[in-house]
């Protein structure tokens, strides 16, 4: 559709609102013949309501000029203004007044359609234009022709109050008002019919905007319930009961409409209709069961008493709660399908992590499954940075934060990266908050051990080197200046330094065994030379077998000679071992240290080791130690 | 004897410059870095350089590699390697070849000791510390050297060090011959062929023993830098 076009239907709707809203309040303001204020502004509030209509039309026409809803939600509330004007022009009997005017009274009983003829337009375009198809276009025409019948078939009927006078009672006026009812309801269907398709059919986008639509609907029908329940549990008037959800409708509609053509984002739509769908059962089915327990209780005792209602009132608050819950429950999952699943499915994976069935780093996975989006990451806090799940650094990410107790905890980001996927990824990242903290702190927890580990082995490398070039050298060379002044002395005083020379020596050697203990320095030459050399110093016959190894860094290095060390010391210490079998081999890129002797078993395996585990573990390895009674003990580590 | 020393500290390196003085050595160049000392050795042809095996740039095996590169190209010039604590990385392939001796430096205070050891080494013979030929035969001790006697392990821990007959003699209390008849026993104990040459023996001796990590169970002389350079190497003389 032209903007331009566009723009004419809607002035036109707005002429056909603003006429009779003019006229009503000219002669509410003038009187005529006897008819004073009251009488015409009586319809005032209700000429000037579908004015919301026309205002949210043209909201839409000025935001998307070219879309047909502009139009037809204006029309939707001029057609019921021109109706309405019709109904007053009737009721008042101001077409007493001009002769022209008694055939437009004549033809008003049956022209009530136009009531309903703007909705069924915008049913029609609504959200993006009438679809394709001959059936679609036949439509309107069929209405009009229905409305013709109708006209023909009331010709004259007069409304006198609620019922009508002169009606057709036989012949073929009734044959006439049958087809044309019917041809009335077929249009209303087919119109519903055509916005089902265009869901079914339709993307995201459109499937939204249908769903503002249809919590519209939903209010409505909820209007309606409650005013059932207040016109049979409190006769009420039915102008007070139904009044809500007429005014809901004029209201309800347009907003809905125009929000889903401008901003069809606004809110969690999917959410807001899932609930009001299930507030909307329930009040209905409340209200079943209050009319039932008022039938049933004036049923027994047979007569009216406040009993009835009192009963029926406990029963229902009794019902209300379970009966919403289970509604809730069945309506998400029959409205909202996508959120309730994906939404089930991290609450399932959440409760599994608290009885301890899966493992909380998988919360990912369960992220990239539930959203549908295998590109999505995770970024965990850590200190003022953020890493992934592997605990690698990474820089400030965009996305979807999550707190926990006040501090964010967690980024996630996903391509998906409209206004309703974020808020959907938030929900279901809350659903997965529990699992997002313990993933964040339990690398927390490694990364600070194995920073610790790392500054432990920086730190016995810089002692090692200490020992060597500081307190060694300054030993040697007090030496050399000692050996220097021995040359001229004599014989007494010589053996003097000799035993002090042999003195510094032996406190050299020590500092050198000092050092050796705090890290072998033969872990320069490898790993190799370094468990050779222990081999060399170990009591008892040690095997050693070595397979082609990655490459190392110092922590691994460092790790793996401790790991073995300790493993032996434990088997001479303890196991009262006769011989020992160091193996060291690649594993998958990793390096598997297994220390095995030939002792008597039976170490405590939970307990034995607590700082080998320790070590292995807060640098991502792990320990498996196998001690059977009188089996010998095997200690693998993998790094 | 000229000699160029290498050695960062300079304590240490004064010190043993007035040693190495007081012994009637020609120091021709002390410096404190690999670079330096390498420049030098090129320059002054020396007889025997001295170098710490951690020196600046790196305070890695710096030396070592210095020591490693002067091998190439002045094969002439013996090396003696200073070390805190043993550490063969980047020496390997030279321990137990002609001219090259590794010692800890506190040897250094057994001025007699390490005076023949720098003789030696100068003269194309070899000086491993006792400390590395220890733990290499004990760590061959459970296996291939059960079929000697202790007497026949100390003589072979004393032909790994470089030691000539006599000099191991003096040091058992023993007749220069009964070193000789011990020295033939192990040497068909372990199966290896005895030429007679002091630095060859040493070399079958050390890679015996298994220097080389990656070949521990090696029983005869196998791939060898040093051993291809040694027959190259011209006007030393025999021991």
């Amino acid at each position: 559709m032209k903007a331009a076009q566009a723009r004419a239907l809607t002035l036109g709707a707005t002429v056909a609102w603003a006429i009779p809203v003019g006229l009503a309040g000219y002669l509410a303001v003038r009187g005529i013949d006897g008819h004073g204020w009251s009488q015409f502004a009586g319809f005032l509030p209700e000429l000037l309501t579908p004015g919301v209509c026309v205002v949210a039309g043209w909201l839409v026409v000025r935001r998307v000029p070219t879309s047909p809803t502009g139009p037809a939600l204006a029309w939707t509330g001029g057609c019921v203004s021109l109706a309405l004007a019709l109904d007053v022009f009737t009721l008042t009997g101001l077409y007493d007044a001009a002769p022209g005017e008694r055939s437009i009274a004549a033809a008003a009983p049956g022209l009530w359609t136009l009531d309903l003829l703007g909705l069924l337009v915008l049913l029609l375009v609504f959200p993006d234009g009438l679809r394709q198809g001959r059936v679609w276009r036949m439509v309107v025409p069929v209405y009009a022709v229905a409305t013709l019948l109708l006209v023909v078939a009331l010709w004259g009927t007069r409304k006198a109050g609620e019922r009508l006078e002169g009606g057709p009672t036989s012949g073929p006026r009734v044959v006439l008002l049958g087809i044309g009812l019917a041809l009335v309801a077929a249009c209303l269907v087919a119109a519903v019919l055509s916005l089902v398709l265009r869901y079914r059919s339709g993307d995201e986008v459109l499937r939204l905007r249908v769903r503002w639509l249809m919590l519209a609907g939903a209010g409505i029908v909820a209007l309606l319930a409650a005013g059932w329940v207040l016109a049979i549990g409190f006769d009420t008037s039915m102008d007070l009961a139904y009044g809500p959800a007429l005014i809901g409708i004029v209201i309800l509609v347009p907003t809905a409409v125009a929000v889903a053509i401008i901003h069809y984002d606004l809110f969690d739509v999917d959410r807001l209709l899932s609930q009001s769908a299930a507030w909307t059962v329930t009040v209905v089915a409340s209200a079943v069961v209050f009319g039932l327990v008022v039938l049933g209780v004036s049923e027994v005792f047979s007569r009216s008493s406040g009993l009835d209602l009192t009963a029926a009132a406990f029963v229902t608050a009794l019902v209300l709660l379970p009966l919403h819950r289970h509604v809730s429950t069945a309506v998400a999952r029959l409205v909202d399908r996508d959120r309730f699943v994906a939404l089930a499915e991290v609450e399932r994976f959440a409760a599994d992590v608290r009885a301890g069935r899966r493992a909380p780093e998988e919360v990912e996975a369960v992220l990239r499954d539930a959203h549908a989006d295998p590109g999505l990451r995770l970024f965990l806090a850590e200190g003022e940075g953020w890493v992934d799940l592997s605990g690698n650094t990474c820089k400030e990410p965009d996305g979807v934060t999550l707190t926990f107790g006040g501090d964010a905890i967690a980024r996630i980001w996903s391509a998906k990266d409209s206004a309703r996927a974020r808020r959907r990824l938030a929900e279901l990242a809350r659903a997965a908050a529990v699992p997002v903290e313990v993933c964040r702190l339990r690398l927390g927890l490694l990364a600070g051990r194995a920073r610790l580990i790392e500054a432990t082995v920086a730190e016995r490398r810089r002692l090692e080197r200490d020992l060597h070039d500081g307190a060694q050298q300054r030993l040697i060379a007090t030496g050399m200046r000692l050996r220097r002044l021995q040359g001229g002395l004599d014989a007494a005083r010589s053996a003097e330094v000799d035993v002090a020379v042999a003195e510094l020596e032996g406190t050299v050697a020590e500092l050198r065994a000092l050092a050796h203990g705090v890290r072998p320095s033969r872990l320069d030459d490898g790993l190799v030379p370094a468990l050779q050399a222990m081999r060399a110093s170990t009591p008892i016959p040690m095997d050693l077998d070595v397979g082609p190894l990655p490459d190392l860094d110092e922590v691994q290095l460092l790790s793996a000679y401790l790991v073995v060390t300790e493993a032996v010391t434990n088997s001479l210490k303890h196991a009262r071992a006769t011989h020992v079998g160091v193996r060291v081999a690649d594993r998958n890129g990793r390096l598997c240290v297994e220390v095995s002797d030939d002792g008597i078993g039976d170490a405590p395996v939970v307990t034995a080791l607590t700082a080998l585990r320790d070590r292995v573990e807060s640098v991502g390895g792990t320990v498996t130690i196998s001690s059977p009674s009188g089996g010998g003990t095997t200690v693998e580590a993998v790094l | 004897m000229r000699v160029v020393v290498g050695e960062d500290s300079m304590l240490f390196r004064e010190g043993l410059v007035r040693l190495l003085a007081d012994a009637g050595h020609e120091v021709v160049a002390a410096v404190g870095d690999a670079a330096s000392m390498e420049e030098r050795v090129a320059n002054l042809r020396p007889d025997l350089v001295i170098a710490d095996i951690r020196m600046p740039p790196e305070l890695e095996s710096d030396g070592a590699r210095a020591a490693a590169r002067i091998r190439d190209t002045s094969p002439e010039v013996g090396i003696l390697l200073l070390s805190q604590h043993i550490e063969l990385r980047d020496c390997l392939n030279m321990v137990g070849t002609p001219g090259f001796g590794y010692l800890l430096k506190d040897r250094v205070l057994q001025l007699a000791e390490f005076d023949d050891a720098l003789r030696r080494v100068a003269d194309g013979g070899s000086a491993i510390d006792p400390e590395i030929i220890r733990s290499l035969v004990t760590a061959r001790q459970s296996s291939a050297l059960e079929v000697l006697s202790p007497r026949e392990v100390e003589v072979l821990a004393l032909v790994a060090e470089g030691h000539s007959n006599a000099s191991i003699a003096r040091r058992l209390f023993l007749s220069e011959r009964t070193v000789m008849a011990h020295m033939r026993s192990v040497f068909t104990k372990l199966g290896l062929v005895e030429d007679g040459a002091t630095h060859r023996r040493v070399l079958a001796v050390v890679t015996f023993l298994g220097a080389q990590p990656d070949t521990p169970t090696a029983r005869a002389p196998i791939d060898h830098p040093g051993c291809a350079r040694s027959s190259g190497r011209t006007g030393v003389p025999g021991p």
